[in-house]
């Protein structure tokens, strides 16, 4: 008797499903101290029961995901943590966007779902066992067409629920509205999770057996993080400009791991295991500084009611405890040292480099455009924060209600200082995070771990300097006297929200620099009094979802307009009906010569 | 004797498509039937079982007797007109019926092998009752004219299934007998409603209700 689920295998603890256990409840404590202080006011009750309780089951569903042994339950789990968060979207059931937001994620995760059913079935057909170990065996042993086959639909899959571009869609919608810790969440390790399957079903049970799969990815990788943020810098909504830069930092992880695929396959294990080991490193810092501007991002929406930058600014002088946890968490991401995102970028680099000497021709070629490519991504990240940090909390107030923010309650400031503390400490203990890294790489990549000379110097040092030269700049520059003057404004009266710059005005040069893939247009109307006075001039520009407009809809369509030409044939008339039967019966018995 | 309950049945069925009146489509049904009842008594006989007894009887009680009488009441309550109203006129529908029929045989003829002639014959009729009576659902107007086109296609269906040796279960054909009366009755109930509201049961005009 073959057991589908064997109780022995159903709960594999190796150091690489400790690794995402511990990334996992890293995020989720603050995310639900958070919560008490974000969910109060507004839901009450039995709403505010049922989403924390929902909240718990999606965090155990992920935490219990990445633990199991077995293909079959982590179907069923994956399913699972996937239907908890749909209804976690829909938190805020009554708008609109929400609704669709959740309908469409639902919509392309089942479809990621659907591949990745399919790919498991196809092993257990020749394993005969859910077990990762015999699905692994058996993976050996098939042709190289069904093993190419697999690998597409694991991307695929995965990549749905990773939103690896240009499987996207779904994160800039679902992610704005899902209240923000759950934001956090989502972002901070749901969407990790896929790509722990990735690794977890490419790497350890399917087995890298081509180049081109580990090209494969880390092409990906790079078109996902260019894209990513070159449309965060262009969005105008807070939360939706953090989705963006998920998009991006996802790309970056996967640049990593679609690294050590290729030098698994080139036989450099050692090399594959450093690559690997900034990918996680670099996954963990996502976790932890997206989480972090998540929730940024939430207290902002709770202190002010809106997310729209053009109607933030001036935030730092009312919830200066948000801004700078905001800034800890833009430093970060924008890889400034001695925070996190500092050093995993620099590893993926470093992993890239030395890469890029150990394989010979056209490869090293590749992986030396893939660095140029991380850094052109470090670049506009670094650009996308200060726009998002500086529009934000900077300069005047550009509406009523963001001079009327309120700083954000206690529970939900502890949660955004752990996380900033997590940022500031895993960039300061690098070389101690690298080592326990280090191990779980290694025994992914079944190799040595690759030694901590990577990462010899002491960001430590780095930190103390950098503070004890910004305090010392301080204290002497400004020390003695401050003189309080009117600001110049070219000649105007005063100076108010409307000289500021808005975040549209800031993107702009990007805007035109990328103009190639971003297609702007501009709309201007002119409202006159009479022929002579024009009375206010209208201004509005847009740029061009290439996916959404040439990809989906081009696809959706074609599924309409089949759906119209087939239409036809329901008349409404009975009659035509019975002849359907009819015409079938008669085709039917017609064939029965043929069979 | 089965021989001659089959042709009987043949030309029965042939000539629905040729009746143009509703008591006479309805006749038609009741000897139908009746032939078939008889065809049940005699492999009753033949195989002396008398759970065949029992579903003669079902038969005759039911498709002879109570559903030809629930119509003659439904026809003079509506008190509409006894014409079917006809898409094609009876030629061309005596031609369609015998175009089936020699499909049906040619069916027949290629699922059984040949020394069976009974049940080869057997099955060509049935299947020719099945066809013939969703042709008269399709080239009929009247509401009533589709009831009565599923009755006779059961019919059919009900002949294929005792060329099936030892026949099928006896609680299946029980329990096809009262989902025959029940449709019946719903039926009968829904053309009575569709008369009542639209003051006709003309099909065709039904279609203007689609959303």
């Amino acid at each position: 008797m073959n057991l589908l689920i064997n109780i022995n295998s159903l709960v594999v603890l190796d150091p690489f499903a400790l690794f995402f256990l511990t990334v996992i409840l890293l995020i989720s404590f603050p995310a639900l101290v958070y919560s008490l202080g974000y969910l109060q006011p507004k839901y009450s009750g039995a709403k505010l029961l049922t989403t924390q309780l929902t909240t718990v089951a999606f965090i155990l569903s992920m935490a219990l995901l990445v633990i199991v042994g077995n293909a079959l339950v982590f179907l069923i789990v994956w399913e699972l943590m996937t239907l908890l968060s749909y209804l976690l979207i829909l938190t805020d059931s009554e708008s609109d966007a929400a609704v669709n937001a959740a309908s469409l994620y639902i919509i392309m995760t089942h479809c990621g779902t659907a591949f990745l059913t399919a790919a498991i079935f196809l092993i257990y057909r020749h394993s005969g066992s859910f077990d990762l170990p015999a699905m692994a065996a058996a993976c050996q042993t098939m042709s190289p067409l069904l093993r190419n086959t697999l690998f597409f639909f694991f991307l695929i899959g995965f990549g749905t629920k990773a939103g690896v571009v240009p499987l996207h869609l779904w994160l800039p919608y679902a992610h704005p509205q899902a209240p923000s810790h759950i934001s956090s969440l989502m972002s901070g390790v749901m969407i990790k999770t896929a790509l722990y399957g990735l690794i977890r079903f490419v790497f350890l049970v399917l087995g890298i057996s081509s180049l081109w799969w580990g090209i494969t990815v880390l092409t990906l990788g790079i078109i996902s993080a260019l894209i990513g943020i070159i449309y965060a810098l262009m969005d105008k909504q807070l939360k939706r400009l953090l989705a963006y830069s998920s998009v991006e930092n996802i790309g970056l992880i996967l640049l990593g791991i679609g690294l050590a695929m290729i030098l698994t396959r080139l036989n450099l294990p050692g090399l594959a295991a450093l690559a690997l080991t900034a990918a996680l490193y670099h996954l963990l810092n996502h976790a932890v500084f997206k989480g972090l501007l998540f929730l940024c991002a939430g207290s902002v929406q709770k202190g002010t009611g809106t997310l729209n930058l053009e109607k933030l600014g001036g935030l730092i002088k009312t919830m200066p405890w948000t801004a700078g946890f905001f800034l800890v968490g833009a430093m970060g991401i924008s890889a400034l040292p001695p925070l996190n995102g500092f050093v995993s970028e620099w590893l993926l680099l470093q992993a890239l480099f030395t890469g890029g000497q150990s394989v010979p021709g056209l490869p090293a070629l590749y992986l030396a455009l893939a660095a140029a490519a991380i850094a052109l991504t470090g670049g506009l990240t670094a650009a996308c924060f200060v726009k998002a940090f500086g529009i934000t909390f900077l300069a005047l107030p550009r509406s009523q209600e963001a001079a009327e923010a309120r700083e954000a309650p206690r529970t939900m400031i502890f949660g955004m200082a752990f996380l900033a503390a997590a940022v500031v400490c895993l960039g300061l203990l690098g070389p101690t995070v690298f080592n326990v890294l280090a191990t779980v790489a290694g025994s992914i990549c079944r190799a040595a771990p690759p030694p901590a000379a990577f990462l010899s110097s002491d960001l430590t040092i780095c930190f103390v300097l950098a503070l004890g030269s910004g305090l010392a700049i301080g204290h002497f520059s400004n020390g003695q006297k401050v003189r309080v003057g009117r600001t110049w404004a070219c000649g105007y009266y005063e100076t108010g929200s409307r000289n500021e710059y808005t975040a549209t005005a800031f993107s702009k040069p990007f805007r035109i620099a990328f103009s190639f893939f971003l297609l702007p247009f501009r709309k201007t109307e002119k409202v006159k009094d009479s022929f002579y006075h024009v009375k206010s001039f209208v201004y509005e520009t847009y740029t061009t979802k290439i996916f959404k407009e040439y990809l989906y809809d081009a696809g959706l369509g074609l599924v309409l307009r089949g759906a119209r030409f087939f239409k036809r044939a329901q008349a409404g008339s009975i009659h035509l009906y019975l002849s359907y039967i009819l015409a079938t019966l008669v085709l039917l018995a017609l064939l029965v010569r043929a069979f | 004797m089965a021989w001659l309950l089959l042709f009987a049945i043949l030309l029965i069925t042939t000539e629905t498509a040729l009746v143009s009146r509703f008591p006479a489509l309805l006749r038609n049904f009741r000897y139908q039937s009746l032939c078939l009842a008889l065809l049940t008594l005699l492999a009753a006989e033949r195989e002396a079982s008398p759970e065949l007894y029992v579903i003669a009887g079902l038969l005759f009680g039911l498709k002879v007797l109570l559903i030809p009488h629930l119509f003659d009441v439904l026809i003079k309550r509506i008190g509409a007109s006894e014409q079917v109203g006809l898409f094609l006129n009876t030629q061309v529908s005596l031609l369609l019926a015998g175009a089936l029929g020699l499909l049906a045989w040619a069916f027949a003829g290629a699922l059984i092998a040949a020394p069976a002639y009974l049940t080869q014959a057997t099955l060509g009729i049935a299947c020719y009752i099945t066809l013939t009576g969703i042709l008269l659902m399709v080239t009929r107007v009247k509401a009533l004219a589709q009831v009565i086109g599923l009755l006779l296609t059961e019919n059919g269906v009900f002949l294929a299934a005792t060329i099936i040796p030892g026949g099928m279960p006896f609680f299946v054909e029980i329990a096809l007998f009262f989902d025959i009366l029940v449709s019946v009755m719903i039926f009968g109930l829904f053309i009575y409603r569709i008369n009542a509201i639209f003051t006709h049961i003309d099909v065709s005009k039904l279609a203007g209700l689609k959303g």
